[in-house]
């Protein structure tokens, strides 16, 4: 373990400064994570990730960067890990979701920013995330105007792209989608000084199908009366998705869903029978950010779903495998992602489809529209979701919320009203 | 959660290691002998030189046979540390 010591200072990181969150991380996750009775043992493998969760990743991507790999920090469910991995590159996720990132962000960003860009800023200029230390380029996309300045102030600190994401969904965003994943292949290919074909392409899309397969396997096993794993332990599998390898986390998931559909059948369940089942949509929840989930699973309900981008839109429809040409290729990709249905789009009517459709198909009942303090789209986009939901007869809390502790008994109060008033 | 039935706190064991290769080690043996194990990360308070990481969590009822496992099999370790539950899912401070 003192290795990795010596590779966070050959990293350039505040020791001291991160140290702290190597303190209260381990007690959080007892708390959240390890009271829980009767976890899928699959589950070990995420715990192991946790337990060395700024170690093993990241000696990992350095190993990697020594046979000549580049690694890509991205901050987005938009930019196409498909690219990166057809010129053999590595896509890493960054750190973003911690109180403890979020001063070092405030240090240049205003104060009413969303927490999750606060804390990303943070964790690069306070040097205290080895992601943000390791990854050669970062690639950004403007999918709000909060991200799109940070980017600006990051970009005078480390090598940036930018993606620039359409905010309608006419055929000729589309195209323009397209077009702009074939300029990230160029930067892409200028990095790794590895060509992008339509074989090499080819293949990484069904290495990240794969991966979209075997997130959805667990996901459907949520679908179950008798639920097989928690809503927490469903979190945690998705947010690492982010940082793993696509291959092995594939494996990771489809060996857990395994155990789940096998739970199913023999009618195990983590829950005891009745309890409320809560969709949770909104903006994303980056590691290690458990709160709501832990706080209404510890008030009689089970999360069974997630609308976000740390959910379901993560791994929803697929890339067609069938493309022969680069050109038709990077349109197949294009027309996958822009199924996301994020709020930066005007309309997004897609969005409120999609929660009605998850909600029956994960037979919820309720949802909790949950959104980062600050963040405007989203929140004034919740005006739609909720008048929706109230038409289509299931219930609705909207949160407001950030990282801190501050507001959690006030926020375990308003969730236990709302489970209650579920009947 | 901190108190078992006789109203006396409950006691967690972990088991450290030098390195996760050790200790993945170790979860595999206990594993196939039927005892129960869960992989944890290290209290920070317990760490000392090794630094934050992998350890292995065994509650109170499952020590004695984990240790008689230990006897037989000799795997590599580092140490063993008792400490009273730390887990508790009503603390609401997170990280």
């Amino acid at each position: 373990m003192s290795d990795y010591v010596k590779m966070w200072e050959d990293l350039g990181m505040d020791l001291e400064t991160h140290d702290a969150l190597c303190q209260v991380l381990p007690t959080a996750f007892g708390d959240v994570y390890l009271s829980q009775e009767n976890r899928p043992e699959g589950m070990g493998f995420w715990d192991f990730v946790v337990s060395e969760i700024h170690g093993i990743r990241p000696s990992e991507l350095i190993e990697a960067q020594k046979n000549g790999q580049k690694v890509f920090g991205t901050f987005c469910v938009y930019v196409p890990d498909e690219v990166v991995i057809a010129a053999n590159g590595i896509v890493t996720g960054l750190c973003g979701g911690s109180q403890f990132w979020v001063p070092g962000g405030e240090k240049v960003l205003p104060k009413n920013t969303c927490p999750l860009i606060k804390a990303s800023v943070g964790a690069r200029l306070d040097r205290t995330c080895p992601f943000f230390r390791i990854a050669d380029i970062y690639v950004g996309e403007n999918t709000c105007d909060g991200k799109k300045k940070a980017y600006e102030i990051l970009a005078e600190d480390v090598p940036m792209h930018v993606m620039d994401v359409p905010q309608m969904k006419r055929p000729e965003d589309i195209e323009r989608w397209a077009h702009e994943i074939e300029i990230f292949a160029g930067v892409v290919e200028e990095q790794t000084g590895n060509k992008v074909t339509v074989e090499k392409l080819n293949e990484a899309i069904k290495i990240i199908n794969n991966k979209r397969k075997a997130l959805k396997r667990v996901y459907d096993a949520r679908k179950a009366d008798k639920l097989p794993i928690s809503g927490k332990d469903a979190l945690l599998m998705m947010q690492i998705a982010f940082f793993d390898d696509p291959v092995r986390c594939a494996e990771m998931c489809n060996k857990l869903a395994d155990e789940l559909e096998q739970r199913i059948a023999d009618g195990v369940s983590v829950f005891p029978e009745g309890t409320k089942r809560i969709l949770l949509t909104g903006t994303p929840l980056a590691i290690p950010n458990w709160k709501l989930h832990h706080i209404i699973e510890t008030s009689g309900a089970a999360v069974v779903c997630e609308e976000m981008c740390t959910g379901t839109r993560y791994f929803e429809n697929l890339v067609d495998e069938e493309q022969t040409t680069l050109e038709g290729q990077y349109k197949a990709l294009a027309e996958r992602y822009m199924k996301n249905n994020c709020a930066c789009f005007t309309p997004n009517e897609g969005r409120i489809d999609d929660i009605i459709r998850l909600a029956k198909e994960y037979k919820v009942d309720g949802v909790i529209d949950v959104n980062l303090k600050f963040c405007s789209i989203y929140d004034t986009e919740g005006f739609f979701v909720e008048r929706a939901l109230k038409e289509a007869g299931i219930p609705v809390l909207g949160i407001e919320t950030d990282y801190t502790d501050s507001d959690a008994e006030q926020l375990k109060t308003r969730v236990e009203a709302f489970i209650e008033m579920l009947g | 959660m901190t108190e078992n039935k006789r109203n006396k706190p409950e006691l967690n064991y972990y088991i450290l290691f030098e390195n996760y290769t050790h200790g993945l080690a170790l979860e595999k043996l206990l594993k196939g002998e039927g005892i129960p194990a869960r992989i944890a990360p290290t209290p920070r308070s317990i760490q000392g030189e090794l630094s934050c990481g992998m350890s292995l969590l065994i509650k109170e009822e499952n020590i004695d046979a984990v240790r008689e496992c230990l006897e037989r099999h000799k795997p590599k370790y580092h140490s063993i540390v008792e400490m009273e539950c730390q887990i508790n899912p009503n603390r609401n401070v997170f990280c």
